[in-house]
């Protein structure tokens, strides 16, 4: 039982890392009903192609709330680079959204959907 | 992100990884390394630090670095291990540098010592005279091993027939005011006959004791938590600011 032990117990502790370590994807994908990231920016995309300002700025509000949702998660497994790339996007969408700068924004929040992308990866 | 917590998380698996193993390598003695184990030991400490504070790239790519450094380490070990001739290319093996005390200065330059080093190295064995020395081999892990000649070596005491009494090694039998009931048994003694012994020394109980140690020729050596000495000696030359 004890050689078990002191087998099975490193062999845990490192499938844990591992597992920690590869967390990013996994954990990034939407868990509830406000922190569907994808979703959320396709919405905003939708509004931007229709000109719809406002429904657009509402659903930004809501890209902020899910992904500081999803950063808690994900920062264990995922570049810093990453991250802060994705958090200067919904920066710079939010200039954009405000200024009704439609190329700018579509820029935005494609660049947005390609670094949430490689989250993890 | 929060930067500070991920360094930790990230510490805490670089360690932990790290530990098993190096527990799986199972390293010699310091002094025992050679300079590639050495290195190894550097390279791989390395990486261990880049994947705790590199927050610019992810754990993953560190860890995978740790481990192919530590299963190919793992693996000369096995290769040296099973294959003399490998072992002998990979650690390098002991050379003599002295023979029947002259120098061999061609094995000196093909190992790139001079023999000032050699000088060094004797000095550091306390050998300041070349004469006393008979063999000297330099070995894998730098260091040098020294036979005097017979004329210098220490007297002992079979020199004078002296016969000796085993002592055997030193059992602990108390450890930090705990009793090690495995240690006693080992002893063939028991509770009862350790109590006694210690009321000697002015011990009615066993948690009043730091260490108890009992070797083989019954030799007891005791230690108190409470020392009596009221000074402890200041050894430091230096008055300092406590």
């Amino acid at each position: 039982m004890r050689r078990i032990l002191i087998i099975a117990i490193p062999v845990i502790t490192l499938v844990l890392f591992v597992l920690i370590m590869h967390s990013g994807n996994f954990l990034k994908r939407p868990m509830g009903k406000d922190d569907d990231i994808p979703g959320t920016i396709d919405g905003i995309i939708e509004a931007v192609r229709n000109d719809s300002w406002d429904e657009a700025d509402s659903r930004l509000k809501g890209l902020e709330n899910a992904w500081k949702k999803v950063l808690f998660r994900v920062q264990f497994g995922s570049e810093r680079d990453e991250i802060n790339q994705l958090t200067k996007n919904i920066a710079r969408l939010k200039g954009a959204v405000t200024a009704k700068d439609k190329s700018g924004a579509l820029m935005e929040l494609n660049e947005a959907y390609m670094h949430w992308d490689e989250l993890g990866n | 992100m929060n930067e500070g917590l991920v360094v930790v998380v990230r510490a805490i698996i670089s360690f932990f990884t790290l530990l098993i193993f190096a527990k799986i390598l199972g390293k010699e003695q310091i002094s025992q390394l050679t300079f590639f184990d050495y290195i190894l030991g550097i390279t791989i400490g390395s990486i261990a630090s880049e994947a705790t504070v590199d927050l610019s790239s992810r754990a993953w790519p560190h860890f995978v670095g740790l481990l192919s450094w530590a299963v190919l380490a793992y693996l000369m070990q096995y290769i040296s291990l099973k294959w003399r001739y490998a072992a002998k290319i990979i650690e390098g093996e002991p050379v003599i540098v002295i023979m029947n005390g002259k120098i061999m200065d061609n094995v000196l330059r093909q190992m790139k010592f001079r023999a000032s080093d050699i000088l060094e190295l004797l000095r550091n064995q306390g050998i300041f005279d070349m004469n006393e020395v008979d063999y000297a081999i330099l070995e894998p892990n730098g260091s040098l091993s020294v036979l005097k000649k017979p004329e210098y070596l220490p007297l002992i005491r079979k020199d004078m027939n002296i016969k000796a009494k085993p002592t055997g090694i030193s059992t602990e039998l108390i450890y930090d005011g705990k009793l090690i009931e495995q240690n006693l048994r080992q002893m063939n003694k028991d509770k009862k006959w350790l109590i006694n012994q210690l009321k000697k020394f002015g011990i009615r109980d066993v948690s009043e004791a730091f260490l108890v140690t009992l070797n083989d020729a019954g030799s007891l050596y005791v230690d108190k938590y409470n020392d009596e000495i009221k000074k402890v000696k200041d050894i430091g030359d230096y008055k300092g600011p406590y």
